[in-house]
């Protein structure tokens, strides 16, 4: 069989076929295979990624080497040790001692959903805006030209002209 | 004393001689292109050489009472002093407010001039002629704020006592990259003033065609890719000055770099959508002038300081003046783009989302959706503390959390993309082009997952990336297989250079950011720590000390086979301690030791606590950075035969310099039409 023919029918439905099985088992078995942070040390780093240093600006404790941040990884230490299982509890615990004012990550409540809102609401726009295009894009190939304005006011007349 | 020393009084003149021919050269050019007095037009490079002469004399003078330590000069009070090394010295310029502006200032200076230099035989042409006024008003703009509200060349009386000034920064002193990182991240910032000078002369002149593109094809990439290396090297120096072991922290004023970068990036895409179709005409120049607004905005962000940053200057003089600018900046160019709306409107239209055409739109709206978030996420806290009254941070988790998902989807495009012809694709097309990029895609993610990572996101960020991979690899096998060396060069090839780049630089990020372990040990002297597979022992703890500095080292030997130093250097100027690391870097993983905490060990000390952090692959990302630098040298090389502004735009058919990718008939291993 020739290098070409066989490169042909690898290119199959079949071929395909085998790299979707293949790209769905590795992910599965990377996905369940997810542990988390191994080892205190990195739970420790991955709460104190989500914490701000209070007394300098805009770093987290995890990268700020200051007094502050030190004493907060120490206490961030002390409740991995003592077993705390909750990340999201410990990192109460901290906003608690030290005020609200620490956490990196905005809440989904109140003002600071936005922060998560807006984003996706960007996307769509950005989303139906392409739709919209490529939408008017077949309209023009096709010949259908778009409403003018005079058309536009036409459809409403005759909108109001029912509702009466 | 006297106020008027040398140095002030020639800097000084210098920014007012810039101020002055800027603002000339913009009325007098103004009003040469509007009568057309073509011999006037003619002169208006002078005006050019005589901005660069004003902001070189400034730059000189500077430097000068830097050398000379002119503590005359408040700026030399503040950041010189006597014991600051050759270097960092000559970098003292730029490490607070008033030099940075300098600086930017000398760039642009350097930028006008060599727009008048290229385009010397044409300065009668309108274009030209209203891209040197735009580059001469925002010369005259940052001339003024030179020598107006941040002027560098302030005198003051020496305070009685006074014998020595602090030096810069204690950061900014203690690494090379000080010296390459904000110059080069300058020339892609201000860079970008070019093709936005040209995108306001075309619409002016209302010649918004194609023409003022192709001026400005090579100034776009030449600014992006020096914005992109200015960006990473400051990334690099994060790495190995900050003793965090991360490179990027979603500081304000680092995504203040990435902002123009993300829409500049949008823009050198889709621009190719214009030249090839003459379409998305509004949206180029929007993107264009978006980048240029976004690094006034970016500088007003982070030098004002309404938004605290770990880079902020302190608050500045100059808030009000540049947000000012960016007002008239966007002002401006929208109500020029509204008044050529009519002119704007291009014939044609896409066939096929699934086509080059299609792929480029996507890409752009992934960009703006990203350059959205970070600027939502930058901005984030004012809003809530103007409705709030409460002092909020959003931080990297926020910022990793949304790009995550975005960066995957860039990587899926980056695979799709290249593979595609324009107008349309068809199914079979797909199915045949993609086949063995997708399985390179899926033997990358096998390898990492046997290779021990798991977690389905960084797993899918090492499969999506070997697509990508595939796909550009694919593509310059075959240009070369057809070419030879030119296979390497030109737009197409050249940027599936710069791809390769971004998916090292992509799988490194993926990498580190996931699979950092770290520790806090303590050593001693002759006993042997074992951790994460890696041996650490303590030898001795050394100290050196000089008039600037008292450094106290901590001699590790990893591993057992050499000794590495991280540090702990105490700025004597200025009493800060600050903890410099010490990396063992390596193909597939660094090791990263700093001194943990700020107590400073004694020297002579047996005991030391050591934070060590083994980060996989951060290599990859300097690599990727300089490929990514050579596939944009290679993207610029002129093809064979040179395009010129008067040539057809769409390419004849089987020219396989312009489109290898719509002709050729084969697939990368094996061929099958």
């Amino acid at each position: 069989m020739s290098a070409r023919s066989l490169n042909r029918r690898l290119k199959s439905t079949a071929g395909w076929v085998a790299l979707l099985f293949v790209v769905v088992a590795a992910l599965a078995v990377g996905a369940t295979r997810d542990t988390g942070p191994q080892s205190a040390g990195d739970r420790v780093d991955a709460i104190s990624r989500r914490i701000a240093c209070p007394e300098c600006d805009g770093e987290s404790v995890y990268e700020s080497r200051s007094r502050a941040s030190e004493a907060i990884r120490t206490e961030i230490r002390a409740q991995v040790n003592a077993g705390r299982a909750d990340d999201d509890q410990i990192i109460e615990f901290v906003a608690e001692r030290f005020g609200g004012q620490v956490l990196l990550v905005p809440r989904s409540t109140g003002i600071e959903a936005l922060a998560w809102a807006l984003p996706a609401a960007a996307l769509v726009v950005g989303v139906t805006a392409l739709f919209f295009a490529f939408r008017r894009w077949r309209l023009e190939a096709a010949g259908v030209p778009e409403p003018t304005d005079d058309d536009i006011a036409l459809v409403a007349e005759a909108r109001a002209a029912e509702r009466e | 004393m006297t106020a008027a020393t040398v140095n002030a009084a020639l800097g000084n003149a210098g920014l007012l001689l810039m101020l002055v021919a800027s603002i000339v050269g913009a009325l007098s050019t103004v009003a040469a292109v509007r009568s057309g007095n073509v011999r006037a037009l003619r002169g208006v490079s002078r005006y050019a050489w005589l901005i660069l002469a004003g902001a070189v004399l400034a730059t000189v003078m500077m430097q000068r009472a830097l050398i000379t330590r002119d503590f005359t000069l408040a700026y030399v009070q503040q950041v010189g002093a006597t014991s600051t090394p050759a270097l960092y010295n000559v970098a003292a310029m730029w490490s607070a407010l008033e030099g940075s502006i300098l600086l930017w200032v000398l760039v642009l200076a350097g930028f006008t001039a060599a727009v008048a230099w290229r385009y010397r035989k044409r300065t009668d042409d309108p274009l030209v002629a209203w891209a040197m006024v735009v580059m001469f008003a925002v010369s005259a703009f940052f001339a003024f704020v030179a020598f107006g509200p941040a002027s560098p060349f302030q005198t003051v009386a020496i305070p009685p006592g006074f014998v020595d000034g602090p030096g810069p920064n204690p950061l900014l002193q203690n690494h090379i990259l000080v010296l390459f990182h904000p110059p080069i991240l300058y020339l892609g910032y201000v860079g970008f003033t070019v093709p936005f000078a040209f995108a306001i002369a075309a619409l002016v002149t209302g010649r918004v065609g194609e023409g003022w593109l192709m001026e400005t094809r090579r100034w776009a990439l030449f600014a992006w890719a020096f914005l992109t290396i200015g960006i990473i090297l400051g990334a690099w120096w994060s790495y190995e000055v900050l003793g965090w072991s991360g490179v990027w922290a979603w500081d304000p004023v680092e995504n203040a770099s990435l902002l123009p970068w993300l829409t500049g990036t949008a823009y050198i895409h889709s621009v190719l959508v214009q030249e090839r179709r003459g379409m998305l005409r509004v949206w180029n120049i929007s993107l264009l002038v978006a980048t240029f607004a976004l690094t006034i905005l970016g500088t007003f962000i982070t030098r004002s300081g309404i938004i605290s940053s770990v880079h902020a200057f302190g608050a500045g003089e100059v808030d009000g003046y540049l947000l000012g600018f960016f007002g008239v900046v966007v002002f401006v160019s929208l109500g020029l783009i509204a008044w050529r709306g009519d002119r704007l409107r291009s014939p044609g239209s896409i066939d096929s989302p699934v086509s080059r055409e299609g792929a480029f739109l996507a890409n752009n709206v992934l960009f703006t959706v990203f350059a959205f978030v970070v600027l939502l996420g930058t901005l984030f806290p004012l809003l809530v503390e103007a409705l709030q009254d409460r002092r909020t941070v959003v931080g990297a988790p926020y910022f990793d959390r949304l790009s995550m998902p975005i960066g995957l989807v860039m990587l899926f495009l980056m695979g799709i993309a290249p593979v595609l012809p324009w107008r349309k694709a068809s199914t079979e097309l797909l199915r045949d082009r993609l086949f063995w990029p997708a399985w390179m895609g899926a033997g990358c993610l096998v390898l990492a997952l046997v290779l021990g990572a798991d977690g389905w996101a960084p797993l899918a960020a090492f499969g999506l990336a070997g697509f990508a991979a595939g796909s550009a690899l694919r593509q310059l096998v075959l240009a070369t297989r057809r070419q030879g060396w030119r296979g390497l060069v030109g737009r197409a090839n050249g940027g599936m250079v710069v791809h390769l780049g971004v998916i090292l630089i992509a799988v490194g990020l993926a990498a580190s950011n996931s699979f950092t372990h770290s520790a806090t040990i303590p050593l001693e002297v002759g006993t042997v720590q074992r951790w994460g597979g890696h041996t650490f022992e303590l030898l001795e703890i050394t100290e050196e000390d000089t008039a600037r500095v008292n450094v106290v080292k901590a001699q590790v030997l990893l591993d057992g086979d050499q000794a590495y130093a991280p540090a702990i250097t105490l700025y004597k100027k200025i009493g800060a301690n600050i903890g410099t690391p010490s990396v063992r870097t390596g193909f597939t993983k660094d090791v990263y030791l700093t001194i943990d905490g700020t107590v400073r060990p004694e020297p002579g000390a047996t005991e030391v606590t050591l934070r060590v952090f083994v980060k996989p692959m951060i290599l990859w990302l300097w690599i990727g950075a300089g490929l990514m630098a050579v596939g944009t040298l290679l993207a610029a090389f002129p093809g064979h035969r040179r395009r010129r502004p008067t040539d057809p735009v769409s390419a004849p058919i089987g020219d396989p310099d312009v489109e290898p990718a719509a002709v050729e008939p084969a697939a990368p291993v094996g061929a099958a039409p």
